[in-house]
């Protein structure tokens, strides 16, 4: 139980996933910048965010159901703290009690938005309930893609749902991204998780511009700063199934080390570099990109897979 | 007499008895139906100390051995009676004695309130009586009888005062009733196959057209009593007008368990399935899981919206069953039992609401969670249940049954080639499963509050709580699952197996439940979180001139997409309900031969004359 608290709260739980997440951030913030032609922020700036939160007063809207308001954040920092549990425990190679399957991971990758969108819903906020609906109609159009995509890579390494035998079958067979099913997977679980960071083009559910921050906009101090967490996390998690799933999971030791941390950079600096390049799409758009254009993808991609393409 | 039969006998007869009281003593009647109930679930849990296998219902005839008429009388009546215990049938008819007792508890203030319909406790113990019946009997005849009382009662627990209601009981009583006379059929077909009618000696492989003609029959029956497609329409219709704790007791709970269970006889004991049945199985569970979520998104009436979801969370259930690997069965029963608790927790809820407001659409509620905190925090726990989201006991069931499909896919067969869509459309359902509980709660108890709306206050105590009972039983299933629910309770039922994947629900839901103590010490230390009540941000538009959100229209962009368009609009026209399609059927026969009937006697007489040349042609 100990060790599990550990791996819970410490590593590569809640602390290391946010501090990892909270430098990833600041790599796309940097590149961001440098796109833009700005200097971009210093390298701590993602943890001054988070410092100047907790300074702040946190405010409730006066007509909202108050318990789920303040605790939605609670539990969507508890569900992605526990998929990075899931998912970097056997990136790290760790074996313990403490795990999860494909499914797990797929179901507790969704609890953030979904308490989220409860979260919002309870203020009553007109902007508010505006951006959680397009939230939930997003989750319903990459839903369908993202599992594909999974059940796609059980079949490829043998119909197993465990991430470390996943990840023992790329060692000995090479990367799944290295076939031509395995790219056409790839693409489209890079906007997959495009649209779970709720990065443009699909931050439909925030667009400042257009909703003020949507979902998030009577969030302020304390419960922001968990959001921000939980964003971090994200960031972190995301990109590293990515890497466990395509591109041959992690290796500790020598030289793997850096190949290791630059597999995570060059997933994260694709998913700046589209963010910085394409317009917010509308709802609509991003219901038919997911449902027809991905779908369509993934199940080409399935049935190259059966003829072991 | 012993337990098992004496939960068939005690609650038909104390419920006929109910019938006779008059209605002054209504008081009377909902206790008496509360204390029946809560003693045949006593006894249900006795049964399942008692030796497993065959019993009879009435022991001491047993020892009735004389040789003549009456002697054989007793003998055959003795036969009929055989009750066949074993873990399915005990369990399911421990949860008939449950949700009847729950529902009694419910409508104990019925004395105050008046009866959801007539009569309302009878009926109620006389429908656990026959579904006990049913679910222990051994003989397909008694069997058929029980079924049959089944949907009488169905139809006397709907049938109201006003118009709608009696449409919605004459619909639910005709559609029941086709497929009983198809059942009839059904065990017609199987006694010139093979002559035993016990259910125990029946293993019969579908190799020959008669056994699949039986097969199907009886299939009809279980699709049409637990509400899957294409069978399934009575159930919305009965749940958006009838009383929410007829449809909690019946549509919700009851009736799952009957039509599940015989669908788990007819699958895993009666019949062995060729790979062609088991693919047709598969197909209509996977349809009913996208074809209920689908309308159910549409809804704008909160009870119907539940109904859509009664048919949809049956698909679970039949696609389990349907994979017929120990896993899935697994599966499918173990989702059968959170499903009863959940949505008879959910309509039971509903059913407050609908008291408390006066309404049951959608549109004309909001905010309601401030006002009424209980139903609030059970129906968030069941909707986050139905929705699968972990650690609650709906992702447990899931989990299994998504492992089935996978497990099935290593395996040969037509289905089996077919597994990513069967697992894409199981949890397709479930997103959109999530989405329409999303509209659920945001349109009754989130978003924003109405003025109109600002008096409400809580239900009185006996209708409170079922729902929080049920919302912790919930609880309790989904966070101890892994550990003892599914080995100690769900194994039993069918075999053991060893899991495809790995969750572990006790850790992660402790691990859920320190966060929020975690986040409840945040919040209590004021010097670290300081929290002021404001006013909402509306982009400075003026607070007096926002209108609520309309919450019924959220996922219009879904029913206007091109192709569901014109699904939806077939749906509205009935082209799906079979029930409506029947009626057309009747209709134009009936027209046609009314053409026959001029009223002419001449033509009346050529008509006689026709027939006798037939029947001449016939026998000579």
């Amino acid at each position: 139980m100990v060790n599990d608290l550990f791996y819970f709260l410490i590593f590569p739980g809640f602390l290391f996933a946010a501090a990892g997440g909270g430098i990833l951030s600041w790599f796309d913030r940097k590149i961001t910048a440098r796109v833009q032609f700005r200097k971009g922020p210093p390298f701590l700036q993602p943890f001054y965010d988070i410092i100047k939160l907790l300074a702040k007063e946190t405010l409730v809207p006066r007509n909202s159901a108050k318990i789920p308001f303040l605790y939605a954040p609670v539990f969507a920092l508890a569900g992605a703290t526990l998929a990075a549990v899931f998912i970097l425990l056997p990136a790290f190679g760790i074996t313990t009690g403490f795990r999860g399957d494909l499914i797990v991971i797929y179901y507790f990758l969704t609890i953030p938005s979904v308490s989220w969108i409860i979260g919002a819903m309870a203020t009553g906020n007109p902007l508010a309930i505006t951006g959680a609906s397009r939230e939930m109609k997003l989750i319903l159009s990459y839903e369908l893609a993202f599992l594909l995509i999974l059940a796609a890579v059980i079949y490829k390494s043998g119909m197993t749902l465990n991430v470390a035998d996943i990840i023992d079958y790329q060692k000995q067979n090479g990367p799944l991204a290295a076939s031509l099913s395995g790219i056409l997977l790839l693409i489209a679980f890079v906007f997959c998780i495009q649209a779970k960071l709720g990065m443009v083009p699909f931050d439909i559910a925030e667009a400042e511009t257009e909703i003020t921050a949507g979902m998030f906009i009577e969030y302020s101090g304390f419960t922001y700063a968990m959001v921000k967490l939980t964003r971090y996390i994200l960031l972190l998690v995301l990109p590293s199934f990515l890497v466990i799933l395509f591109l041959g999971g992690f290796r500790w030791n020598g030289i793997g080390i850096l190949w290791s941390v630059l597999k995570i950079l060059a997933v994260v600096l694709v998913l700046t570099l589209v963010r910085n390049t394409n317009p917010r799409l509308k709802l609509g758009q991003a219901m038919r990109f997911f449902f027809v254009g991905m779908n369509l993808l993934v199940i080409a991609a399935f049935v190259l897979s059966l003829y072991g393409l | 007499m012993n337990a098992p039969g004496l939960i068939i006998i005690v609650p038909i007869l104390a419920g006929l008895l109910l019938l006779c009281l008059p209605s002054a003593l209504l008081r009377i009647k909902a206790w008496t139906a509360m204390a029946v109930s809560l003693f045949a679930l006593v006894l249900a849990f006795m049964a399942i100390g008692e030796e497993k296998g065959l019993t009879w219902m009435v022991p001491f005839l047993k020892d009735y051995t004389s040789g003549d008429a009456s002697g054989k009388l007793v003998t055959s009546l003795l036969r009929l009676t055989a009750l066949r215990l074993d873990a399915i049938s005990v369990w399911m008819t421990i949860l008939a004695a449950f949700y009847a007792w729950i529902v009694s508890v419910y409508t104990l203030s019925s004395g105050k309130e008046g009866e959801p319909v007539p009569n309302f406790h009878g009926y109620v113990l006389i429908t656990l009586g026959f579904a006990a019946g049913a679910l222990l009997c051994d003989h397909l005849l008694f069997f058929l009888f029980c079924w049959g009382v089944l949907g009488l009662t169905l139809f006397m627990l709907i049938r109201g005062n006003n118009d709608e209601q009696a449409a919605a009981a004459k619909k639910s009583l005709i559609m029941i009733g086709a497929s009983d006379s198809l059942m009839i059929l059904g065990i017609g077909l199987l006694w010139i196959v093979q002559p035993s009618m016990n259910i125990s000696g029946i293993h019969l492989g579908t190799d020959t057209p008669l056994a699949v003609g039986a097969f199907l029959c009886l299939l009809a029956g279980s699709l049409t009593k637990a509400g899957a497609f294409p069978f399934h329409t009575w159930v919305p219709d009965f749940a958006e007008t009838g009383p929410a704790a007829s449809s909690a007791f019946l549509p919700a709970s009851v009736d799952k368990l009957l039509g599940i269970y015989l669908l788990a006889r007819l699958c895993l004991g009666m019949f062995i399935l060729n790979e062609w049945l088991v693919f047709l199985i598969i197909l209509t569970g996977s349809v009913t899981i996208i074809a209920g979520v689908m309308m159910a998104l549409a809804q704008h009436k909160f009870k119907k919206l539940l109904g859509y979801h009664a048919v949809s969370q049956v698909g679970y259930m039949i696609l389990g069953i349907g994979i017929g690997t120990p896993v899935g069965i697994a599966g499918g029963l173990f989702h059968l039992f959170n499903n009863a608790l959940y949505k008879t927790g959910l309509f039971l809820s509903a059913g407050n609401v609908e008291k408390q407001t006066g309404t049951d659409d959608i549109d004309q509620t909001g905010g309601l969670a401030a006002f009424m905190p209980f139903t609030f925090a059970s129906s968030l726990v069941f909707a986050l249940a139905i929705s699968g989201v972990p650690p609650l006991n709906g992702f447990a069931s899931k989990w299994l049954i998504y492992q089935g499909v996978i497990d099935l896919g290593s395996q040969g067969g037509v289905s089996a080639t077919l597994w990513p869509l069967w697992l894409g459309m199981a949890v397709l359902g479930s997103a959109l499963t999530l989405a329409s509980f999303i509209k659920f709660l945001t349109g009754i108890f989130l978003g924003a509050r109405r003025e109109e709306l600002a008096s409400v206050k809580e239900s009185n105590g006996f209708r409170c709580t079922p729902p929080v009972i049920l919302a912790l039983l919930c609880l309790a299933s989904g966070i101890l699952a892994s550990g003892l629910v599914i080995p100690r309770m769900i194994m039993p039922l069918y075999q053991k197996f060893d899991f495809v994947g790995f969750w572990n629900s006790e850790l992660i839901s402790i691990l859920v439940i320190l966060s929020f103590v975690l986040g409840f010490l945040f919040y209590a230390m004021h010097k670290l979180v300081k929290i002021r009540v404001a006013e909402s941000f509306t982009g400075g538009e003026p607070k007096k001139e926002e209108k609520p959100v309309v919450v019924g229209d959220f996922y219009l962009n879904i029913t206007r997409a091109p192709f569901f368009e014109v699904i939806y609009r077939m749906a509205e026209k009935k082209w799906f309900d079979i029930y409506a399609w029947g009626k057309e059927l009747v209709l134009a026969t009936g027209k046609g031969l009314s053409i026959l009937h001029t009223g002419l006697l001449p033509l009346y007489v050529l008509w006689a004359a026709a027939g006798l040349i037939i029947l001449l042609l016939v026998f000579l």
